[in-house]
């Protein structure tokens, strides 16, 4: 049996039929089609599958897709979205932050959402918020210097333009 | 060296943006038409009879569209010891062992069946303890053995028994290493495809695509032509994928039997239980010198766990007896080792290959010796360290060789002189500083008849150029540097190359990503199919320019001659020129390295590899003497790589490499229990966090290899071979307590100093 | 995961009545981070899954006429972190709930949630506890309190009877002079689950020399979180000197009652009741950095 769903995800409205147990992880990946959100543990530990829950970074694979209904979702896709990347984007891969690239869309969000309560984070900052996504190639180094410069490259771009 | 205009740049992946924007597809991501959902069924008792296996309710299950057990597949053998069948007839050697298989139409449905598949087992006794499962009268686990005994091994240079005596100190440890997982983020995965006629598409995570394309039509009896592997983006691997294991001809088996594709993806709970971990070894050694501080002797004795079968990890134990015979010099040594069968997981390869094992137990001795001999430890090394182009009496035969710089380079940078002879010590929190070195393999490793990669490189009529390598890529960025050998050789930039890695049909042969081989080996075949391509652009321009090619040079896009530089033509200009005239030909160079190492002989000794990396590493660390707890402050790591075909992702390796060093020197452990693992997620696993990684200063030692493309060596593996010794080094430094087990817990630490009495 | 019905009801009573109308196969969702993982990995089978975050009011951080405040079930540890009320009046809290898992799983997991889920691990019960919180239960029979030491039975057992929902969680009034630490030991730097817990929360007299109240709380060394009024009682009326913190932190270690398991043996657990409870208190005294 199936149950209707109402999704908001990226600025698009969907009207699905999911079945009840189907996390927000398995609806986004299979009916939607957006598999930059990624599976990997289905238990919360990882971090592959963050996504933002109006603005806030979630593991997607715990909440129930039913229960995602009314809530604006973000997904990694929406970053690019005007063919642009987004500086956090940009800054990892020019900073070599991506080897595997598995734990990438998870990092890079929960990092967009750090940076969008805290424009200037320390370093210390930057570990606390990526506490909860795993990588497993990178030991962290060139993460951390990624979101740094994107913060730094943000928050010049946001004083020139005033 | 700066003549290079690609060569040492910090250029991306080119996948680092598909990457970045989630277009990347990895394994989980590809859906094919009328897919269907494979799940296993397995053993949850470690040795038992299989009497009886029921599978009518589950096939009766709507949804359900291919159920198989050991009778459906062919009666064949498989793995390095052909010691198992995909799925399991006669009985189960470990828990998680495979029993039967179904196809649903969707996971829930496949769940289901398996729950309704009825297995009778009679229960046998079983052995965990590798040293149990050597008495006679231990259950045996493969009935056509003599005895669980998989292998035993000697090696012996020089004159170990006297040389011991010899000795002015003599240390002697017992070390006991725990098994970890490679656990990269994207968990097992395999896709398989019979089209019409019969031909298999394989889609899949492995390291070794030409080789499963073997290891699957010799499990299945499919000829090989007939299957095609394709590989996805992989979501990391770190040794996960250098075998063929059950689930993959399983699931192929389902596909066959279904009549549609199959898809089989691990849950990261059976990542953890099934996945061939890093062999837990049990090591007593013994280490002399002289007090002079020369390095005299060294023995260990190794007893090995394979688990319920044995993988190419059992090799593992060659890379051990490697590092033990010629990591630093010493005249004499021996290496005994035991691999044994037991009930315990299945064990494999993990990024090092039995280096981190060995080189925990010779650095940790290094510190031991030094410590008798009252020397500097740094000094110590020093003055052991191996030099450049000398010959071990393990026949290696050592090239371009920066140990000395690299332990140089790191004991400065951490501030070895003042730190190490004063460790501090505030209130609870003591510090300590610790070095440890590392040789690897990092010009191939024969452990396979061919130790070769082959690149195909075509220009298009707009001077576009694709790579078709053999070289397998798991993130490490073997991609990129391929790309930029060929861009250098070819003076276009990088953005102007495709490169296809990913399919057997398409790319040429390689022998799998391991052993820190790809830059050198695949960068060595993609260089000489570069030159090809080279000399063929020249000898058109010769003709356009009317220079000899002697005169000629490729640079940024253009062919010119190299005292006039302003007469050049475009690059694909000559490419057109070459191709639309008659008796035209389009441009198509190939290039084929298999280097000039040795496997290994029947002693033990040969030259397995092309050239050597070394490296080494200084830690400081913070240990809090009431709770035990470690905490790594910095890392320096210093490496000879030959030369950085791109630094940006020669740190990427030493620093990935480092934090999952310290995983396995503080945290990670498989915890095992009667053949049952216990901790099934990334949780209860601790795996290291980003609080948990230190701040990694890299420093890339540049040696210019001779025989390395562009003078590169590998370095894949160097960053997790040292980490733990000097991990343990520092904390001895700083609480005098010596663990010889890993993981070094806080429990353990604690335990340690209370029973010392501090 | 299994196939289970799902409701969203929008009122409490809906919900009390769905949990009592299917019996003992439904379970009531708050941040799910506890309940997906069972039920995905079959630990659960939950038939039915009344989904709570509907109901008005269960969310919220509501001040209370006597000064006290009350948390309802739902808020999450990542509010409670960052509520100003909260960082003001019980700053232990919030202190506690940036401790807890990651910024991921505290942007899902709630109070409630951690409290049910009653694993002997919570953190957010030696605080609460320490704290005099009290449980706010609303079953069909309607609104009963208990004292939150009284809320734990063991591990996974709580006061809840089958129908009833812990709703919120009442907090008498801060008390002035009133100093509280958490301090949680685990073996990485973050994420990972409490080896051992301890809260402790001193009333101070007004010359600051003397606790004319203290509590102590231990998390994950007994079946349910323990408080040890042995070693409370040494620390009151009496100058906290370094004799009586250490003597205090001895019976706390005394009073645990630690179980082996993966994460840690019994005798560990212990040792590191005696060393936590030692450095809470030197904390709370001297201002000490917390460790």
């Amino acid at each position: 049996m199936k149950y209707p769903l109402t999704l908001k995800v990226n600025g698009e409205t969907y009207r699905l039929e999911v079945k009840p147990h189907r996390s927000l992880l398995e609806v986004l990946r299979d009916e939607l089609d957006l598999t930059g959100t990624n599976d990997g543990c289905r238990t919360g530990n990882c971090g592959a599958c963050t996504v933002l829950v109006d603005g806030a970074p979630i593991p997607s694979c715990l909440m129930l897709a039913l229960d995602a209904e009314g809530h604006e979702i973000t997904t990694i896709e929406a970053l690019s979205a005007g063919g642009e990347l987004h500086p956090l984007q940009r800054a990892f891969v020019q900073r070599g932050a991506i080897q595997c690239g598995y734990c990438t869309p998870g990092m890079i969000l929960s990092a967009y959402a750090l940076l969008q309560e805290n424009p200037r984070p320390t370093e210390a900052e930057v570990r606390r918020a990526l506490v909860g996504n795993l990588c497993r190639c990178t030991g962290y180094v060139k993460i951390i210097e990624a979101v740094l410069a994107a913060a730094e490259e943000m928050a010049s771009a946001d004083v020139g333009s005033r | 060296m700066s003549t290079f205009s690609i060569i040492g740049k910090r250029i991306p992946k080119p996948d680092a943006i598909p990457k970045a924007t989630g277009q990347i597809i990895y394994g989980h991501d590809v859906k094919v038409p009328r897919m269907l959902y494979g799940k296993i069924l397995r053993s949850p008792l470690p040795h038992a009879r299989i009497l009886h296996i029921d599978t009518s309710r589950a096939e009766r299950l709507s949804g359900v569209k291919a159920v198989i057990t050991a009778k459906d597949l062919p009666p064949r053998r498989f793995g390095y010891g052909r010691d198992r069948t995909p799925l399991k007839g006669d009985k189960v050697r470990r828990c998680g062992d495979e029993v039967a298989a179904v196809a649903a139409i969707d996971e829930d449905i496949a769940e289901e069946a398996l729950e309704l598949i009825r297995v009778e087992y009679d229960p046998l006794p079983a052995v965990f303890d590798p040293q149990a499962a050597l008495r006679p009268d231990a259950p045996l686990i493969h009935e056509d053995r003599e005895s669980n005994l998989f292998r035993h091994q000697e090696y012996v240079h020089g004159e170990p028994d006297r040389a011991l005596e010899e000795a002015d100190v003599v240390v002697e440890d017992e070390f006991d290493l725990g098994y970890v997982q490679p656990a990269p983020l994207e968990t097992s995965f395999c896709l398989a495809a019979f089209d019409a006629s019969g031909k298999l598409t394989v889609w899949s995570t492995t390291q070794i695509p030409f080789l499963l394309q073997k290891d699957l039509s010799e499990a299945l009896g499919i000829p090989g032509r007939d299957i095609r592997v394709i590989q996805t983006a992989i979501g990391g691997s770190f040794g996960r994928g250098l075998d063929m294991y059950s689930f993959e001809p399983i699931c192929v088996w389902l596909a066959r039997k279904a009549g549609r594709p199959v898809r089989l993806a691990f849950t990261r709970q059976e990542e953890f239980a099934v996945s061939e971990a890093r062999q837990s070894m049990r090591i007593w050694a013994r280490a002399g010198a002289m007090r002079d501080g020369r390095l005299w002797v060294r023995e260990a004795k190794v007893l090995l766990d394979n688990g319920a079968y044995v993988s190419w990890g059992t090799v593992t134990t060659l890379v051990l007896m490697e590092t033990i015979g010629s990591l630093y010099r010493v005249p004499h040594a021996r290496v005994v080792y035991d691999s044994v069968y037991t009930n315990n997981p299945i064990t494999g390869a993990v990024r090092g290959f039995g280096n981190p094992q060995g080189t925990f137990v010779v650095e940790v001795q290094m510190d031991r010796l030094a410590e008798a001999i009252g020397m500097d430890p740094l000094e110590f090394r020093l003055r052991n360290a191996n030099r450049p182009f000398e010959e071990t009496p393990q026949g290696i035969k050592i090239t371009t060789c920066g140990l000395t710089e690299c332990l140089e380079e790191a004991a400065r940078r951490i501030g070895w002189s003042e730190k190490r002879a004063a460790p501090s010590r505030r209130g609870a929190i003591a510090r300590g500083v610790g070095i440890a070195a590392t040789m690897n393999v990092g010009g191939g490793a024969r452990i396979y008849r061919s130790d070769g990669c082959g690149c195909i490189v075509k220009v298009d009529d707009f001077g576009r150029v694709t790579v078709l390598t053999g070289a397998t890529e798991i993130g490490q960025g073997s991609d990129v540097v391929v790309v930029q050998i060929v861009a250098e050789e070819l003076g276009i930039r990088p953005e102007e190359i495709t490169i296809v890695n990913d399919d057997t049909a398409v790319t040429p042969w390689d022998v799998g990503v391991h052993a820190s081989r790809t830059t050198f080996i695949a960068g060595n075949a993609a260089l000489r199919a570069a030159r090809q391509v080279k000399a063929q652009i020249l000898e058109t321009a010769e003709e356009l320019l009317g220079a000899s090619a002697a005169e000629l040079e490729l640079r940024d896009g253009y062919v010119r001659i190299r005292e006039a530089p302003e007469q050049r033509i475009p690059f694909d200009k000559v490419v057109r020129a070459r191709h639309f005239r008659q008796g035209g030909q389009v441009i198509i160079g190939h290039g084929w390295y298999d280097p000039h190492n040795e496997m290994l002989g029947p002693d033990g000794k040969g030259n397995i590899s092309a050239t050597y990396g070394f490296g080494a590493q200084a830690v400081e660390v913070e240990v809090d003497v009431e709770t035990g707890k470690v905490r790594p402050l910095r890392v320096v790591s210093a490496h000879d790589v030959g030369r950085a075909i791109n630094p940006m992702y020669v740190e990427g390796q030493i620093e990935g490499g480092t934090v999952m060093g310290l995983g396995y020197a503080l945290s990670e452990h498989l915890q095992v229990h009667e053949g049952r693992v216990l901790n099934l997620t990334p949780f209860d696993y601790r795996m290291p966090t980003i609080m948990d990684a230190p701040p990694i200063e890299t420093v890339i030692i540049e040696t210019d290899d001779p025989e390395g493309p562009f003078g590169a060596k590998g370095v894949g593996e160097m960053g997790t071979n040292p980490t733990a010794a000097a991990v343990a080094n520092a904390i001895y430094n700083a609480i005098g307590v010596r663990i010889n087990s890993l993981p070094i817990t806080p429990e353990k630490v604690l335990r340690a100093l209370k029973e010392r009495g501090s | 995961m299994r196939f289970f019905e799902y409701y969203a009801p929008k009122t409490l009573d809906e919900a009390i009545q769905l949990l009592v109308r299917h019996g003992e196969g439904a379970y009531p969702l708050a941040g799910g981070t506890d309940l997906v993982t069972k039920a995905r990995y079959g630990h659960l089978r939950p038939r039915v899954i009344v989904n709570l975050k509907r109901i008005p009011g269960l969310n919220d951080i509501a001040p209370e006429e006597d000064g006290g405040l009350r948390l309802g079930a739902l808020v999450t540890l990542a509010e409670i972190a960052r509520s100003l009320l909260m960082g003001e009046r019980y700053p232990l809290l919030a202190q506690t709930a940036r401790k807890m898992g990651s910024v991921l799983i505290r942007n899902l997991a709630t109070v409630g949630g951690n409290l049910c889920n009653a694993a002997p691990s919570a953190d957010m019960a030696p605080p609460l506890i320490a704290l005099g919180a009290e449980a706010v239960i609303v079953g069909p029979r309607g609104e009963r309190r208990v004292r939150l030491e009284k809320f734990f039975h063991g591990p996974g057992q709580t006061e809840l009877r089958h129908g009833e929902l812990l709703t919120a969680i009442r907090l008498p009034p801060p008390r002035p002079r009133t100093r509280g630490v958490y301090l949680k030991h685990i073996y990485r730097q973050a994420m990972d689950i409490a080896i051992v817990g301890v809260a402790v929360l001193l009333q101070f007299d007004e010359q600051e020399a003397i606790a004319e109240d203290a509590r102590i709380v231990l998390g994950a060394v007994a079946p349910t979180p323990l408080r040890v009024p042995e070693a409370e009682s040494v620390l009151i009326g009496a100058p906290l000197t370094e004799d009586r913190r250490l003597e205090a932190a001895r019976r706390a270690a005394r009073a645990a009652r630690p179980i082996d398991d993966t994460y840690s043996s019994a005798w560990y657990r212990r040792e590191m009741v005696g060393v936590l409870t030692r450095r809470a208190l030197e904390h709370l005294v001297s201002h000490s950095p917390e460790r």
